[in-house]
Order: C-alpha cells, then sequence, then structure tokens
C-alpha cells in the first residue's frame, strides 16, 4: 500500500510558498510500514496536509494517489470504507462526541470496523491512565485525557496508515511516551505507516523520515 | 455484534418537539384511513349498484321515442335515418342508434319442458349500446341458434305473472339455461330456431338478438331491407344536460330516463366518495410533509454528530437506511390500525346500510390491501430519501 503525492499545493497558498517545502510541489510517496515525521512551524499547512491525505478537503492541485487511486475521485462511499479499513487518524482538535461518554466515543469506533474487543479498550485505557474515564462524559475530561481518548479511538479499527496531527500537544513527556509506544506498536502489529506531525521534532518518535512542510 | 440504530441513537438528538412528531403520525393515520376507507367505500357503491348500472365509461345511455299525442296517432311515428344522423350531429350526443324491430311474427316457446308459448318482438341494436355483451352474442347466416340478450324487466314481469299461470319463477340462471324455440313467420315462409338467453340487460327493456339476424329474416321473410326504428338510443356524457333535454323537448321525443337514474345516483356517490379520497391524500401528504419537517429538524440537531460519524467513516447509505429504518414499525403500525379501523367501517357499512346480508364480502377489498402496502413502501421511501438528502447536504 502506498500514499502517493503528485506535485500537490492548496489552493490557498500564495505564489513562491511552496517553494523549499520537502512536500508540497513535489512527487513523493509514503508506503506502509514506515515512519514518516514530518515538522512544520505554524501556517505552513501542517493541519491541511493531513486533511487532504484523509480525504476531508479537496483545495489542492496536484493529486494524491492511494494504490494509483486518485483520492478526489472517491465519493461519499468510497471515503467510507477507506476511512473504516485503511486510513486512522488522530485530529489535532480531536473531533470527539462532548455530549457522550468516553466509553460510548470508543465504542462507536470500534463497532464500525471491530478490530479489537471490547476488553481491549479498558486495557489501553489503564496503559495510558484514563480507565477511570471510561464512565465519564467527554466534556468532564481534560483536553490531555481528551488527546488520550482519540488516540486510543483511532487505534480500534484496521488502518494501513495512521495520521497524527500534533497528537500530544497537551500531554506530559511521560504520558508522551507512552502514547507513542502504545501507536508504534499498533501500527508495527499492522504493519501500517505512521505519518506524525509536529511543530518540533520528538525524540521518541523512531522515525524512518523527517521530512520539513 | 452488528452495528444499528441502537448504536448510533445515543448521537442523534431526538426532535424535541414531540407534538409535531405525534401530530404527523395522527395525521398520516387519519389521512391513510380516509383514503382506504374511501376507496372501500368506492368498491362497495360500485358492487351494490352494478347490476343497475346503466353508465358505462362515465356516459348515459338513454332511449327515445317519438311521443304519441292524440295529433299524431294515425302517423308514422317511427324515426327516419335523417331524424338518426340530425340526432348524431349534436354536439351533446356522442352517438345514437336506432334500436330496429322485427317485420315479421315471432312466436316463442320452451319446447317440452315447460309449457309456454307466446308471441313476442325482437329487436337489434348495435353491440357498443348494450351494456352486457357476451363473446357468444354473434349469428352467421346459416346458424340454428340464435343468442338473445333479455330484459331483467321483462323476467322480474315474468316472476310476477308466471305463479298465476301455473307456470315456475325462474331467476336469470335458470332463464338462461332454457332452451327457447324461436318461430318466425311472414309472408315468404316459415323458419324455426333453437334460442338461449345469453345475458341480461338492464339497461334495454327488449328482447335483443343480433343485428345481422334481424335484418336477414326482415328480409328473407317480409322482403324488408331497411325497417325504420321507433326507438333510438343516445349515448350522452350527461342524461340531465339542459341543452339535450330542450332539444329532445322541442323535437316532441320522449326520453325513458328511468333507467339513467342510478347511474347518476352512482356518479354523484362515486363524486363523493373521490373527493374524500382526494381529501385523504391531501392529508397523507401533509403529515408526510410535517414529519418531514421533524426529521429535518432531529438531523439539524444532530448536525455536528453526525457529520463527524461520517469523517470517522460510517456510510452516509448506512446511516440513512439505519435512520429510515427505524420508522417503519410506526409507520407498520399505523398503517394496520387504519386497515382494521377500515375493515371495522366496513362491517358497520354492511350491518347497518345494506338492507340484506352477504350482499358484500365481509373483508375489505383487495385494492385497499394493495394501496395500504403501496402507501407503506412511499412513506418508508420517501423517509430515505430525505435523510440521505439532509445528510449528503452536511
Amino acid at each position: 500500500m502506498q500514499i502517493s503525492l503528485q506535485q500537490v499545493v492548496p489552493d490557498f497558498f500564495e505564489t513562491g510558498k511552496a517553494n523549499g517545502s520537502q512536500l508540497w510541489n513535489q512527487d513523493i510517496a509514503f508506503s506502509t510500514g514506515e515512519n514518516v515525521h514530518i515538522i512544520a512551524p505554524s501556517g505552513s499547512g501542517k493541519t491541511s496536509f493531513i486533511h487532504f491525505l484523509y480525504g476531508l478537503r479537496k483545495d489542492y492541485s496536484g493529486n494524491i494517489l492511494y494504490d494509483n487511486n486518485n483520492i478526489k475521485n472517491y465519493d461519499a462511499e468510497k471515503f467510507a470504507t477507506w476511512r473504516q479499513q485503511n486510513i486512522s487518524i488522530i485530529f489535532q482538535d480531536l473531533r470527539l462526541f462532548t455530549q457522550q461518554t468516553v466509553s460510548q466515543n470508543l465504542e462507536i469506533k470500534r463497532l464500525l470496523a471491530p478490530y479489537h474487543r471490547e476488553s481491549r479498550i479498558t486495557a489501553m485505557a489503564n496503559r495510558l491512565g484514563i480507565e477511570g474515564k471510561l464512565t465519564k462524559l467527554c466534556s468532564t475530561c481534560s483536553y490531555g485525557e481528551q488527546q488520550r481518548i482519540a488516540i486510543i479511538r483511532a487505534l480500534q479499527q484496521p488502518f494501513d496508515f495512521l495520521l497524527l496531527d500534533e497528537p500530544f500537544s497537551h500531554l506530559d513527556e511521560n504520558n508522551r511516551q507512552k502514547a507513542m509506544e502504545l501507536m508504534q506498536e499498533e501500527a508495527t502489529e499492522r504493519k501500517a505507516a505512521i505519518i506524525l506531525t509536529d511543530l518540533k521534532k520528538i525524540d521518541y518518535f523512531k522515525a524512518e523520515r523527517l521530512l520539513y512542510l | 455484534m452488528e452495528l444499528s440504530y441502537k448504536n448510533i441513537a445515543p448521537f442523534l438528538t431526538a426532535g424535541q418537539n414531540k407534538v409535531s412528531r405525534w401530530l404527523s403520525y395522527l395525521g398520516l393515520g387519519v389521512g391513510v384511513l380516509l383514503l382506504l376507507s374511501s376507496v372501500q367505500m368506492y368498491t362497495n357503491i360500485n358492487h351494490l349498484i352494478r347490476d343497475k348500472n346503466t353508465r358505462k365509461n362515465g356516459t348515459d345511455f338513454i332511449s327515445i321515442t317519438k311521443t304519441i299525442t292524440n295529433e299524431n296517432m294515425g302517423r308514422d311515428n317511427r324515426f327516419t335515418d335523417a331524424d338518426i344522423k340530425e340526432l348524431q350531429r349534436q354536439p351533446f350526443i356522442e352517438d345514437a342508434a336506432p334500436l330496429k324491430a322485427n317485420a315479421f311474427k315471432v312466436s316463442a316457446n320452451a319446447g317440452n319442458m315447460i309449457p309456454f308459448s307466446t308471441d313476442v318482438f325482437v329487436e337489434g341494436l348495435n353491440t357498443n349500446f348494450i351494456d352486457t355483451v357476451p363473446d357468444n352474442f354473434k349469428w352467421n347466416e346459416g346458424d340454428e341458434f340464435v343468442p338473445v340478450i333479455f330484459s331483467t324487466d321483462f323476467l322480474e314481469m315474468y316472476n310476477v305473472f308466471a305463479p298465476s299461470w301455473d307456470l315456475p319463477q325462474m331467476s336469470e340462471k335458470t332463464a338462461s339455461s332454457v332452451q327457447l324455440f324461436l318461430l318466425c313467420h311472414g309472408r315468404n315462409g316459415d323458419r324455426q330456431y333453437k334460442a338461449r338467453i345469453v345475458a341480461f340487460s338492464d339497461r334495454i327493456n327488449s328482447i335483443l338478438v343480433p343485428e345481422n339476424f334481424l335484418a336477414q329474416q326482415n328480409k328473407v321473410l317480409e322482403g324488408v331491407d331497411n325497417i325504420p326504428a321507433s326507438r333510438v338510443f343516445l349515448k350522452t356524457r350527461d342524461a340531465n344536460n339542459p341543452q339535450l333535454l330542450s332539444y329532445l323537448a322541442g323535437k316532441d321525443y320522449h326520453i325513458n330516463k328511468d333507467k339513467t337514474k342510478f347511474g347518476r345516483v352512482k356518479g354523484v356517490l362515486q363524486a363523493v366518495v373521490s373527493g374524500l379520497a382526494g381529501f385523504g391524500v391531501l392529508v397523507i401528504l401533509l403529515a408526510l410533509v410535517l414529519f418531514s419537517f421533524y426529521l429535518q429538524l432531529m438531523i439539524a440537531r444532530s448536525k455536528d454528530n453526525l457529520q463527524l460519524l461520517l469523517t470517522l467513516g460510517y456510510s452516509p447509505s448506512w446511516l440513512s437506511k439505519t435512520v429510515a429504518k427505524k420508522w417503519i414499525p410506526v409507520y407498520v403500525s399505523i398503517i394496520v390500525a387504519a386497515l382494521l379501523a377500515t375493515q371495522l367501517l366496513h362491517l358497520g357499512f354492511q350491518h347497518f346500510v345494506t338492507p340484506a346480508r352477504g350482499e358484500l364480502p365481509i373483508m375489505i377489498d383487495w385494492t385497499v390491501l394493495v394501496i395500504a402496502v403501496l402507501l407503506l413502501g412511499l412513506s418508508v421511501a420517501i423517509n430515505y430519501r430525505l435523510v440521505k438528502k439532509s445528510l449528503t447536504e452536511l
């Protein structure tokens, strides 16, 4: 499995803004099994890049191919199947159902394409220190706790690519490491790729490629 | 565990406006009941007045004769070809056909079966004007059998007098099975034919034989080619049209109108019932619109959650189907309740309105059931399309 970028440039970029980027306006491919770390300062289009890869936005020129299929041509049903089976994401803004419990937030994703048993949710919550929050409303959790909920949710499905958009911004060092370990274990189990974007280099993310946006 | 509506229900904000939801259910129930009971009533009316119907495809059939007065008694008061052509030209008359009579003498008897013999008259009429024309109402030259269409009034009359003549009373079925003999006598000779009643007519007070049989006998037995008609049958959109009535009065034509009365009563009843059915359809549409507002409100209130479900990989068509399916039991209950109420109304109608038992079937008509199933399919389909459209627009 491969995600290929062909001369992708956001429509809203001023001329020349993509110059010097190792991703924008380049031909580049990511394959399953590799870890890619993308370092991007604020305003360089980091979140847009992740949203383009996940198919949430199409306001770019160039092409993004998933196994030679242009994702711009996917319809809503195809995107649904793709997001169930091939690609998972942790949004920078988390996108949780704040009026539901933590368990409901995790189950609604797990049930869609079950990769783990329900008991695994408790084990992951234990590992990231939020086991006591499972029955609580999401809105009552701190941002750091919500970030860990979003991480666990992303790991409930099968995937070839795991997209991470600043996944640890509100976690302390200890929790960041625990979360990263968990994600790398899960990706290895699936022989999947992790594409992580952040403002600065994260030392405990063992990436084969380091790219600057 | 398979995903179902139960799993996504907590993510959908149920419409707070329960009143609008229940009103739409009630509206749908009332509309469906109105429509179903109107259709049932329509078939009931058809069933009850079928035997007395003189209307066919929305037209009236009436017969006219020239009014016989003391002044014109001695003259030939039959219709000429020119009279008939003039009638046919009138805009309010769709068609006119002469009821041709026999120029020869005819007597009928039932052989040895019933000791009965009488002089009769026979007439011929274009089959388009006859209400009951079976396939075997045909005669070819050389045939010894002549099919006869008999007036139901004549049979009734026979049954009134039969006991005093020591003759058996007869049902339509028995009368149809009696072998008759027609003895035709003219100045050129005699002919005998076997005959049988093949149908009964409510519209035409006569004994009808195929037109070509009559023409041939008139020619062979009496040497008459074209006999003028005493009666003419008219086909018209409305037998009570004032223009038609004043035209006929002006011509001194007498109308045999009693036969049109059932047709008019039935027409008025059917129009009333059709109006009720139309009102039912309107109420159903209003109820569906009201329910669609409720659904749209629910989807609008749950917009963020639904958007997030789609982002997480939920398929729009699965979501539409699952949300739409939730209301199938509601629709089924409403329509089954309306069907039961229609059945009760039908039984009530039988008990209180129709005087004789057994005139109507006990169960509601199959068309009502078909309409109920179609309405169910329509409601579910509209629901599904609406939810899918709303989800696509998110």
